[in-house]
């Protein structure tokens, strides 16, 4: 316990709590970084990989997606003409899918939204994925 | 107008509405004369249950504020501004919580054990004095001993809270809680004595009234620094925070509490913050001497700085909680017996010599 | 005669202080620990069974869920051995991308550590200040290749894609205010005597042990070891870059904690050198990586200095799409081996903290 009493003083303590009152009074550059969420949301970048769509044009229905998924979340369906469903329950939102398609036909959006209340809601069918140039 | 305790100022209220008198001779007709007495000390039961209910759900709010100030957020915002009814909402759901009790616990003991932590933590209010002319409930003459001996009662209820619990990590969690106040309990005595000695009287009220000119944290800056390091374990906050400190592998004794029981451990904890803030600010910082503002009574003055002095003490430790982590347990306790006596028996040989060199 | 005997502590799989599912077995005289038991394997995933059946590109995504915190260390480690396996030429650009990305996420990891430390201990501040920053950077990230955790950025050939606009701006702002951060959480915790009371001392390891244990990384270092991969045996543009290896001479927690801050000191000036290069070079930043990529018939194995100690990628590969077998070396799981002889007669207080520096992250571990 020598040591105790060479350093009674708490000098270290001492230090800390400037640090911390510093940040309770918001002094030097040190702001609140927290924001009150649904009511307020940060920004995302554009390049974030959230919800699928997919161009309804440019989709040839090739399977090439399908493939590369790697857990096989996406199945091409006939809906008109052949598309994508995406299991969002299972996808893992990687973006190989994007990165793997021959025509560029498949984008990922800013939507992160996406909870939902039972699994089956979960399948994408092509009809809420599409959208027209 | 000069009063001597709170009783006198619900008397004086009474008589000018003219209920007094018209209580007195009903009582007298029945036959029952000491009736409005009672009736008073009642009504002063409930301002002290008010007074410390509202206290404590301010003081939670503000744990909740300051903590997240310091650490660059927020805290509780949604529920009205700045999040002032989060105690209240708080209190609800402690309320509508599901209240168990394990099967083999020891029935009565675990009912009681919440109520005999909580009530000393209010008994201890009753010498403390808040303001100036008579904001005091009974100025007892051995005040300051009062105190320290009902304080050294909440640890019995954590004890039998413990064993009640049918779990052998709460039982060891409470046997070491109990370890650490009482350990830390004799240093606060001893500090004590030096300030008795300076003012020769036992008296809460004459204590503060003698710190009219200086404060006592400057005559005696030993004492009050090894009365900080007692109060803030007694407190049991970081960094001495045995209670619930769960990461360190113990249960904790209030494992098996939930709903009221739960909040009645709790609001006791907070109790203890602000009695043990309250009495250093009688011993060290004047108590409720303060600068009188011109048109308001000065009672109303003196309870303010109090309440001021009280919630300074209190963000102090606050802000030691959100820097500092635990202090092992084994250094707890090496601390409390090791230094922190001998330090409080040299403070009270240092006082003796001043005081009977006639310096102080 | 009163008599003592042992008896078994269970610190369960779910609990505040271990950091996800790990279960630890304690025999106990009183309140010393004499043996430490760990019951690890409930986080186990067959990461490396599931590589048998992906192609090589479809299999990294999965390499960022081993050590979830730093997730590019991880994707580069495959990569490395996929192009030491083909023989795949990085264009230089990449090169430093891929440095300037993986010392960023080292300053990450190491903050996630420290806060997660001093949470167990007590002090609740120090995580919250480490996430304000992580949360810095994994904006630079998300701005980089669109995610936060499971990034898939760094791919055979090169990385994904190059830097959008204002990245060089955000980044150099980034790197201009974490001094002062790291300065202001020196303050907070190097000094302070509860600190020092908690975290010296405890835990000690020589060095002797902790190379027959095969321990890695700032454990290693912080036992006076000076081995650092990216010096002893360096990858990719490290030979380019001037920085030094951080090592202390005490072999206890505390001397862990200060390697780990001067490596995130460190890791900002290498993370300075690349971006000033990544600014004035310009090129591709991929080679082709073809559709079907079939590797020639070989095993390799090959390591890098990720944040927790030395990731270790052995691929075994048959000539076609899918590898043979993958097998992981990961950093955590054989530093965990080392701590039944750290706590060895120390309290359960004492075996928080030297668990809380081995800086495991489950997803290691158990794979």
């Amino acid at each position: 316990m020598a040591w105790i009493n060479k350093n009674w003083i708490m000098g270290g303590v001492m230090k800390g709590l400037a640090v911390t009152i510093k940040h309770f009074f918001q002094i030097g550059d040190r702001p609140v970084v927290t924001v009150q969420y649904p009511y307020e949301r940060l920004e995302i970048a554009e390049a974030f990989r959230g919800l699928h769509a997919v161009s309804e044009e440019r989709c040839i229905g090739c399977g090439i997606c399908e493939m590369n998924c790697p857990n096989g979340s996406i199945r091409i369906v006939k809906y008109n003409k052949w598309y994508p469903q995406i299991n969002i329950g299972q996808c893992m939102f990687c973006g190989l899918c994007v990165d793997t398609c021959p025509m560029d036909a498949m984008v990922m959006t800013n939507e992160y939204e996406l909870a939902d209340r039972s699994k089956e809601v979960l399948i994408y069918t092509p009809n809420r994925l599409l959208f027209k140039e | 107008m000069i009063f001597e305790n709170i009783y006198e100022i619900i008397a004086f209220i009474l008589n000018s509405a003219g209920i007094l008198q018209y209580m007195q001779s009903y009582s007298d007709a029945l036959g029952i004369s000491i009736a409005p007495k009672l009736i008073i000390i009642l009504i002063e039961t409930a301002l002290l249950l008010v007074g410390v209910a509202l206290m404590v759900m301010a003081l939670t709010w503000m744990e909740r504020k300051v903590l997240a100030h310091a650490q660059a957020r927020l805290g509780p915002m949604i529920t009205w501004y700045h999040g002032l009814l989060q105690p209240v909402i708080d209190g609800v759901k402690l309320l509508s919580k599901e209240d168990l009790m394990p099967k083999r616990a020891d029935r009565w003991i675990y009912f009681i054990a919440p109520m005999i932590a909580f009530v000393p933590a209010l008994l201890v209010f009753i010498p403390i004095p808040f303001g100036r002319d008579g904001a005091i409930i009974s100025d007892l003459p051995m005040g300051i001993l009062y105190v320290m001996a009902v304080s050294a009662i909440s640890p019995i209820g954590i004890l039998i809270g413990g064993w009640a619990s049918d779990n052998k990590y709460s039982l060891l969690g409470a046997l070491r809680a109990v370890a650490q106040d009482i350990s830390y309990e004799i240093p606060m005595v001893l500090t004590v004595i030096g300030i008795v000695l300076i003012t020769g009287s036992l008296s809460l009220q004459d204590i503060v009234l003698f710190q009219d000119k200086i404060w006592f944290v400057f005559l005696q800056p030993l004492g009050f620094i090894i009365f900080l390091v007692a109060a803030v374990a007694e407190m049991a906050r970081i960094p001495f925070d045995l209670h619930e400190s769960e990461s360190e592998f113990v249960a904790g004794f209030f494992t098996e509490y939930s709903g009221m029981k739960f909040a009645f451990f709790f609001l006791a904890e907070y109790a203890h913050l602000f009695s043990i803030a309250a009495i250093m600010t009688t011993l060290y910082f004047g108590g409720w001497h303060g600068p009188m503002i011109p048109m308001i009574p000065p009672i109303i003055t003196s309870i303010g700085w109090f309440t001021l002095k009280v919630l300074v003490i209190i963000f102090f430790t606050m802000w030691l909680r959100a820097t500092v982590p635990r202090v092992r347990v084994d250094q707890i306790l090496d601390i409390g017996w090791k230094v922190m006596i001998p330090l409080a028996l040299f403070n009270v040989f240092i006082t003796g010599l001043l005081v009977a060199g006639g310096v102080l | 005669m009163a008599r003592t005997e042992e008896y078994q502590l269970n610190v369960g799989p779910v609990h505040p202080s271990t950091h996800g599912v790990l279960r630890f077995v304690l025999t106990m005289d009183g309140e010393t620990i004499k043996d430490t038991e760990m019951v690890l394997g409930q986080l186990h995933r067959g990461i490396e069974k599931i590589a048998e059946s992906r192609s090589y590109l479809q299999f990294i995504p999965y390499t960022d869920r081993l050590d979830y915190i730093s997730g590019m260390t991880n994707n580069y480690g495959f990569t490395k051995a996929v192009e030491d396996l083909a023989g795949i030429t990085v264009p230089k650009k990449a090169e430093y991308l891929r440095v300037f990305v993986m010392e960023l996420n080292r300053i990450v990891n190491h903050l996630v550590c420290i806060g997660s430390l001093l949470l167990d201990l007590g002090a609740a501040t120090m995580i919250i200040y480490g996430f304000r920053e992580r949360h810095k950077v994994l904006d630079l990230f998300e701005s980089l290749c669109g995610a936060r955790m499971t990034f898939n950025y760094i791919r055979p050939g090169g990385v994904r894609g190059d830097i959008p606009e204002g990245f060089i701006d955000n980044a150099k702002e980034f790197l201009r205010d974490m001094p002062k951060r790291i300065g202001d959480y020196a303050q907070l915790i190097n000094d302070n005597e509860i600190v020092h009371m908690r975290m010296k001392g405890v835990g000690m390891l020589s060095p002797e042990d902790a190379i027959n244990y095969g321990v890695t990384g700032p454990m290693l270092r912080g036992s006076g070891v000076s081995y650092d991969i990216r010096k002893d045996d360096p990858y990719s543009v490290y030979e380019e870059l001037d920085f030094k290896a951080c090592t202390r001479p005490e072999c206890d927690t505390y001397a862990r904690y200060i390697v780990r801050m001067d490596e995130m000191y460190e890791s900002l000036y290498i993370a300075e050198q690349a971006l000033d290069k990544i600014e004035h070079l310009s090129g591709s930043v991929n080679t082709h990586f073809p559709r079907i990529f079939t590797p020639p018939e070989g095993e390799v194995y090959s390591r890098i200095e990720a944040p927790k100690g030395e990731l270790g990628f052995y691929i075994a590969s048959d000539g076609g799409t899918r590898p043979y077998r993958v097998k992981i070396r990961s950093p955590p799981f054989c530093s965990l081996q080392a701590l039944p002889q750290m706590v060895e007669g120390l309290k359960i207080p004492d075996l928080v903290a030297a668990f809380g520096i081995v800086d495991i992250a489950l997803g290691d571990v158990d794979r």
